[in-house]
């Protein structure tokens, strides 16, 4: 294809990673502003690193929304990928309509109703049976599990729909019972799946603000729900400070994940050219 | 305080009609008075078993060190939340068993959610400092809390007018910087056009300033008083640039406006950022001489609250002088504890944008909230000013 332009190809490289970097990059330039306004540049510090550190509030907070992002990325994956694999692979069952729609609904439910259903179905509860006893961080990691698990079961169900049934079928052949196919060969093959899925999760949950402002209780004010109730007044660079430490931490996490896969990849290719010059 | 943010307006409000619609049209829960207190002994205070107390206050609205100095003292883990809308407050109150202990409404939120009696009547026995406070706010307070049987006062703000000192000298050099025709009166308004005009978007508040500026009650919900208050705004229409309520903050400490109908708070802050930005823009707030409304900010405890003593010690707690005064000294709010004003920074006490003067205090009117009649047709007054057909 040598009919394209290579500056044409050049720009639209610079215009995207522009359009997905500046906001960051300005974030990160800011966070080492003297100044107290975020958008006035007053010199270079690091003040706010160690205001940072001094600011309980916020620190408890990104510590509370890191744990509860952690395990309802956890128990999203594990319920979607059971969602997923029931949808993709039992075939025609009755519910299963309901099953897949009741799944996909917190996809296209907007966050306001789900957040105040969730929030009355908890009170319910506790006056019927005492459970959750007062909203904290157990009902807002069971409400983003329901909102994070349906996007886990698309996931995992479009990656078993592309996947070759005749593995599974051969492995069958060869006398495994279903258990053991799906944890020796329909894991395996759909663990990438498995890894975004939980990513997005994570990631999902640590953003949200409105689901979690309704089911939260005394004690519990997560990330983005202090940060938001500061806006009125400014918000403090102390806040951007944080903000560059956790994209510091991301792309970290990123890198060590992509090397981690490069390396498997590597690997895999190794064992089949053994595998094809053994045989 | 009043919440201006935009999307967590959205956020709150659409479930907040919801539920303002389920639970105070069916269920009328039933009021709980607080436990009597033990008897004092001596030096002991009435606390909670649990040594735990829930709160839950708007954001950036009280001293560093307050609650720090209240867990230290009595040995009572606190946790505090921060909100800043009033809807949210609603929704968490009237769904019930939000878990907190001391919430903190505006006055005319807490009205509503007095009548639907989701807070604990107050056991004065334990707010022995309730002395402390200004009798006058008490009595405002009272217009939405009969004899204050729920709710105390914790800060209270006005609308009034925010403008940029240099820029309506220039535009507008005979306007009258103590008065509502600064905005109100087409003469002055048309001048100022050219450097912009910004108005609150509270049809309540809007309302009851342009009936002060008439010289009828604040209150009134007679609909020919609503008549003459639509005639007026629709005089200065062509002369505002924005109705909203938070974007001015930014404006006018950017100089893109001239002139503001806004809240102290803001205003202050607006005035502050320029300060701080060194952009020479020189920001002053007014409550004009016709008087202006008063909102309260109130603290109530819930009525399924589980440590209501502790909430009461809090509360006396807050009223100390000493402790009122630190509170209004870093959030620049009056709190209407009149034995703290010797503990205020004379830079709070002496700026009328945060203490008016008794005369114009006198002028100050809480605002009441209105029939649901009368609501529909100001929104429609509102609609019809806003998009000035």
């Amino acid at each position: 294809m040598k009919s394209q332009t290579p500056w044409f190809r050049l720009s639209s490289l610079v215009f995207g990673f522009a359009f997905l970097y500046i906001p960051i990059l300005s974030l990160i330039v800011y966070s080492f502003n003297k100044s107290k306004l975020v958008t006035v540049w007053g010199g270079f510090s690091t003040q706010w690193y160690g205001k940072l550190l001094e600011n309980d509030q916020i620190l408890d907070a990104a510590w509370l929304s890191l744990r509860i992002a952690t395990v309802n990325a956890t128990g999203a994956t594990i319920i979607g990928t059971f969602a997923g694999l029931v949808l993709a692979r039992f075939g025609q069952f009755r519910g299963r309509t309901m099953l897949s729609a009741m799944t996909t609904a917190p996809l296209v439910m907007p966050d306001v109703i789900t957040g105040l259903s969730l929030l009355l179905m908890f009170v319910a509860m506790e006056q019927a049976f005492g459970w959750p006893a007062g909203r904290g961080i157990t009902t807002i990691t069971i409400a983003h599990i329901t909102l994070t698990l349906s996007y886990v079961t698309v996931i995992v169900q479009s990656r078993l729909a592309t996947l070759d049934g005749s593995l599974e079928e051969a492995a069958m052949d060869l006398g495994a019972r279903p258990a053991r196919v799906f944890l020796l060969v329909t894991l395996p093959i759909i663990a990438p799946a498995l890894v975004s899925g939980w990513l997005l999760a994570f990631t999902i949950s640590l953003d949200d603000l409105v689901i979690a402002s309704f089911v939260s209780g005394p004690g519990s004010s997560t990330l983005p729900m202090l940060i938001y109730s500061k806006v009125r007044l400014g918000v403090s660079p102390d806040i951007n400070a944080l903000a560059t430490i956790m994209v510091g931490l991301v792309s970290l996490g990123v890198m060590i994940t992509g090397y981690l896969m490069f390396r498997r990849e590597r690997l895999r290719q190794r064992d089949m050219q053994l595998a094809s010059s053994a045989a | 305080m009043i919440s201006t943010s935009g999307l967590n307006i959205s956020i709150a409000r659409i479930a907040w009609l919801f539920l303002v619609a389920l639970m105070l049209a069916g269920c009328g829960k039933k009021e709980v008075a607080v436990p009597p207190a033990a008897p004092a002994t001596g030096l002991a205070v009435a606390t909670d078993p649990e040594k735990v107390l829930n709160i839950y206050n708007w954001s950036d609205y009280i001293a560093d060190d307050t609650v720090k100095n209240f867990e230290s003292r009595y040995g009572i883990k606190v946790n505090y939340d921060v909100f800043d809308s009033n809807e949210l407050v609603e929704t968490k109150m009237l769904a019930g068993s939000s878990g907190y202990d001391i919430v903190v409404p505006s006055s005319q939120f807490m009205e509503r959610q007095v009548k639907a009696g989701v807070f604990a009547r107050l056991d004065k026995t334990l707010l022995t400092n309730i002395g402390n406070l200004d009798p006058a706010t008490l009595k405002q307070v009272a217009m939405y809390d009969p004899d204050n049987q729920h709710a105390i006062p914790y800060m209270w703000s006005t609308d009034g007018i925010g403008y940029n000192v240099d820029k309506v000298k220039q535009f507008a050099p005979d306007a009258p910087l103590d008065s509502w025709s600064l905005v109100l009166d087409p003469k002055y308004a048309s001048k100022l056009k050219g450097c912009g005009i910004s108005v609150l978007d509270a049809a309540s508040d809007i309302r009851s300033i342009v009936l002060i500026y008439l010289g009828k009650d604040p209150n009134s919900q007679s609909p020919e008083d609503l008549k003459l208050v639509e005639d007026q705004l629709m005089k200065i229409r062509p002369y505002i640039r924005k109705i909203n309520s938070s974007q001015y903050i930014e404006d006018l400490a950017n100089g893109d406006l001239c002139v503001a109908i806004g809240y102290n708070g803001d205003v202050l802050q607006a005035r502050d950022r320029a300060l701080e930005a060194g952009n020479g823009i020189n920001i002053a707030y007014a409550i004009p001489k016709e008087g202006s409304i008063v909102t309260i900010d109130t603290m109530v405890i819930p009525a399924d609250a589980k440590h209501p003593k502790n909430a009461h010690l809090f509360m006396n707690y807050l009223m100390e002088p000493k402790v009122a005064a630190a509170n209004s000294n870093k959030v620049n709010y009056a709190n209407g504890n009149t034995a703290s004003e010797p503990f205020l920074n004379e830079s709070v006490k002496n700026d009328p944008a945060v203490y008016p003067n008794a005369e114009i205090k006198a002028k100050l009117t809480p605002e009441l909230s209105v029939a649901d009649d009368y609501n529909r047709l100001l929104t429609r007054t509102w609609t019809r000013f806003q998009t000035g057909k």
